[in-house]
């Protein structure tokens, strides 16, 4: 099997896996008990921010090779001003923490870690009677993938272990040449600012905050798991701390954005109503 | 370059209050001066994914830059996009690149690279904007003609260059790929990823696995997860051959290896040793006059290839508008080669009379490797290049932007099918003469005169070359079985991963293309040839060496000192430490920071109290 498909298909086990066990802890069986006659419902009820989202994700996925050829051609090449803003600071991260655990731990968590935190979210959401949160999440997916793809091609710059590899390892490939073979379907090596990694997971992190009345047990888990991908951007000499600052940044625009949206589409939607019921009375 | 912002208005908010106390004059004086700021430097290179070694040589000269007191950043782009902004644009301050010719070449390779008659053109000639018309000039072209005095003359212009330092020499590679020898063999040979050396490789015997089919069928997409035992996999860090086949684009070519596949040359040099390729063979005539007779031969798309093909590329090199626009518009690569050739006349159907003019031999024979390309394909690219009908640039013709998708060559392999930035595939062309040419026929046959190695090949009947993200998941790839060799430069986290991967091996080959530091001499201050002494002083190549290239590079003053009997006894490295002309200043990588800036001073320039540099 080429490496590709074998990492994928590990993937989606250890992820599949993942979610079985803390959809059973997190969500709980009363919760995923009433989801079974309102699945449908619930799914319809979202129709409109998924197919958003998924507009969003197939406009990635064609037009990316384009956008990066406007990117290489009229970007801003900004990997030198980076470096100087930032200087050594993930070399110094490398080079203070780096054990072969650590290296590991956040591979793992770069890969799986990651995938699941973006993934179980969509789980408990649809798990709640109200769909409100689901769509607010699926609106500030969408938000993060466009805006990132903007400044991705507003923006030409190379990650830590592109200009710096005499002091900064590109450890996740060094030790899994494998997961390369993913992440270079996904990602391309001259788009790192802003993180994606980082605005998805704060991301999933602030409405796991926003949401702790809901999910108790989540909020710790996320904020854990999301400060762990943040940190391995970083340790995996993959970012900048610009990259990442500048993901955080755009996550919160981000979720505070897909309140505003949500908010005035449901008001619009129950103004909607309201003219349809008048015209049926007239 | 000069990055700073003019401190002339906040300077003329001041002169306001200086009018009304009534001193116009000095503030007027005061004012219209320019203020100096630091010296800014941006040096271009690729990521360390695209090559490992050319950003280690960055970082090393721009840390060293810093320290004495010059802003230097590194700007990273991918191949493609810095070729076309040195070569094409020229518009960069200085880069970190390989010489893009793989060795040995004759010295007459200095001629495209440093004649200052190219300074206009856009391309792989003279891309520094270099001119010394009364020292290299004069010795270029005294190479050209001499024959005794050839290495008198190549020795001086070696020392003319090594003085001027247009740009400066890093180190020699080695060529390193990471093979697995269980399918094919042969890749001890001298240059693994040379052109020759991919033609010379032969079939493992024992456990060759050979299924029914033959890959000659066009439909047969060979997956490379699958044991295609007549399949050729290889794997590159460089995507460029899987979206542009054109063999003049200078930003997509490297050495041009597999377009070389694709497009046979009159002559092919293996090593030291001159191939009679898709000329049987050439006499000069008379003084001035090389008459070659062809091979039987025919193009990719059936047409026989002719004399006329021939004349007609070599004046098609001169000049890609074939004089339809204004001024010529010459090729980006083999612009050197090209201008040895005045005239090209087609006498008969497979003889070519080329005019040399007075060169030597060598030269001459030089010439000869240029790929030579269908008259039929690619007269129809002789106009001004366009978008959508509208004209961008006059001097620019469809040939040269073309991305000559199914390229009809007439060399051993044929293009298949190709997804940009994953693979690309060709195949044998079993109608070439190396595959009629049967390894028992001797000397004579379809490919009379060249060696027993490459009769009958190539060996496989399928090359697929795939991308890698970088050159550790290439080696990985290489010793998971699912490809043959790695065929693109391996940095020093790569190297050392062949070892640990049990099938595969290290195969390191005689010196590539050197590294380089090029500077752009158009631009203050790289202009001035003792600041440019100063930068090559900040490099010491021995360290880079064994840092950047983890030993398996020579360092070396002089862009000839693969060929060392071309070098001059004062050039050689030898066993020396440091450099022979401009000696590294600071010792084992760190540099000394006082000396350099006397140096500096001592070349004019000025430092401010914080021990900048300053720009004028």
């Amino acid at each position: 099997m080429s490496p590709f498909l074998s990492v994928v298909t590990s993937v989606v086990l250890w992820v599949g896996a993942a979610l079985l066990v803390a959809a059973a802890a997190i969500v709980g069986p009363r919760r995923l008990a009433g989801l079974r006659g309102e699945l449908g419902s619930r799914l319809w009820s979202v129709r409109r921010p998924a197919a958003g989202l998924t507009a969003v994700l197939l406009v990635s996925a064609v037009g990316r090779s384009a956008l990066q050829t406007v990117s290489e051609l009229f970007g801003l090449r900004l990997t030198g001003l980076i470096y100087a803003v930032e200087g050594d600071f993930v070399a110094w991260i490398q080079a203070t923490f780096v054990t072969p655990e650590l290296t590991v731990y956040f591979s793992g968590i770069y890969v799986y870690g990651y995938v699941f935190l973006l993934s179980f979210p969509f789980v408990a959401y649809l798990a709640l009677p109200d769909a409100t949160t689901l769509k607010r999440l699926i609106v500030a997916y969408a938000l993060n993938y466009s805006i990132g793809l903007v400044i991705y091609t507003v923006v030409y710059a190379h990650g830590p272990r592109n200009l710096t590899p005499d002091m900064v390892t590109s450890l996740l490939f060094t030790y899994n040449p494998d997961f390369m073979a993913l992440t270079s379907e996904v990602n391309e090596a001259a788009n790192v600012f802003p993180s994606l990694h980082t605005s998805l997971s704060v991301t999933v992190a602030t409405f796991a905050v926003l949401t702790r009345g809901e999910y108790p047990r989540w909020t710790p888990v996320a904020l854990w798991l999301s400060t762990s991908v943040v940190l391995a951007t970083m340790y995996l000499g993959i970012h900048w701390l610009t990259d990442v600052v500048g993901g955080a940044a755009l996550a919160l625009g981000s979720v505070y954005l897909s309140y505003r949206i949500v908010d005035r589409a449901v008001d619009d939607e129950i103004a909607g109503d309201r003219a349809v019921d008048l015209g049926d009375g007239a | 370059m000069n990055g700073h912002v003019s401190r002339r208005e906040a300077l003329a908010g001041i002169g306001l209050g200086a009018v009304s106390a009534g001193c116009l004059g000095r503030t007027r004086n005061i004012a219209g001066r320019n203020v100096a700021s630091q010296l800014t430097l941006q040096i271009d290179a690729a990521p360390a994914d695209r090559d490992p070694n050319a950003i280690r040589v960055a970082r090393h000269l721009a840390e060293n830059l810093r320290a004495v007191g010059i802003d230097a950043r590194i700007n990273t782009l991918n191949r493609t996009d810095l070729w076309r902004k040195v070569l094409i644009n020229r518009e960069f301050d200085v880069y970190v690149g390989q010489f893009l010719e793989s060795n040995p070449f004759d010295p007459d390779a200095m001629y495209g690279f440093t004649h200052s008659r190219f300074v206009a053109e856009a391309g792989r000639q003279n891309p520094f904007g270099f001119t010394d018309v009364n020292g290299v000039d004069e010795q270029l072209e005294r190479q050209r003609r001499t024959e005794t005095d050839r290495p008198a003359v190549v020795a001086d212009l070696q020392r003319s260059l090594c003085e001027l330092q247009p740009f400066t020499v890093v180190a020699f590679p080695d060529s390193l790929a990471a093979v697995r020898e269980e399918r094919f063999e042969g890749w001890t040979d001298r240059r693994p990823l040379s052109a020759a050396a991919l033609l010379s490789l032969d079939r493992a015997g024992a456990t060759t696995e050979t299924d029914g089919d033959d890959g000659s069928g066009g439909n047969a997409t060979a997956d490379a997860g699958t044991a295609d035992g007549d399949t050729l996999r290889l794997v590159t860090t460089d995507a460029q051959i899987t979206e542009n086949w054109n063999p003049i684009a200078a930003e997509y070519r490297r050495e041009g290896t597999f377009t070389a596949l694709l497009y046979d040359r009159l002559a092919l040099v293996d090593g030291e040793e001159v191939v009679p390729w898709l000329a049987s063979d050439w006499e000069r005539v008379d003084g001035e006059t090389v008459a070659v007779d062809l091979r039987e031969a025919r193009w990719h798309d059936g047409e026989p290839v002719t004399a006329e093909d021939v004349a007609f590329t070599y004046e098609f090199l001169r000049d890609t508008s074939m004089g339809s626009l204004e001024a010529p518009v010459p090729t980006p690569r083999f612009r050197g080669r090209s201008s040895v050739v005045r005239s090209a006349t087609a006498v008969g159907d497979r003889t070519v009379e080329l005019g040399v003019g007075d060169v030597n031999d060598a030269v001459a024979l030089r010439a000869l490797q240029v790929p030579i390309l269908p008259e039929h394909v690619w007269a129809d690219r002789t106009d001004v290049a366009t978008i959508a009908g509208f004209e961008f640039d006059a001097e620019t013709t469809e040939a040269v932007v073309s991305t000559n998708e199914n390229p009809v060559g007439s060399g051993p392999i044929r293009f298949v099918e190709a997804t940009a930035e994953e693979s690309v595939v060709f195949e044998r062309n079993d109608d070439h003469f190396l595959a009629r040419a049967d390894s028992t026929d001797g000397g004579d046959g379809p490919a009379a005169g060249v060696p027993e190695r490459f009769r009958g090949k190539p060996a496989f009947d399928r090359l697929r070359i795939e991308v890698s993200p970088s050159d550790i998941a290439a080696v990985a790839a290489v010793g998971d079985g699912l490809a043959d060799a790695t065929v693109s430069n391996l940095g020093p986290d790569a190297v050392p991963r062949i070892g640990r991967e049990a099938d595969a091996r290290l195969v390191a080959g005689r010196a590539g293309g050197f590294y380089h530091v090029g500077y752009n001499v158009r631009r203050a201050p790289l202009s001035n040839p003792r600041f440019r002494a100063v930068l090559a002083s900040l490099l010491d190549k021995e360290t880079l060496v064994d840092e950047a290239f983890s030993g398996y590079a020579e360092p070396a003053a002089s862009p000839l000192a693969a060929a060392s009997e071309w070098v001059p006894e004062d050039l050689r490295w030898d066993d020396r430490e440091t450099d022979p002309v401009y000696p590294f200043v600071g010792e084992s990588g760190s540099v000394d920071v006082e000396r350099a800036r006397d140096r500096l001073r001592d070349a004019g320039y000025r430092f401010d109290d914080e021990g900048r540099l300053l720009s004028q």
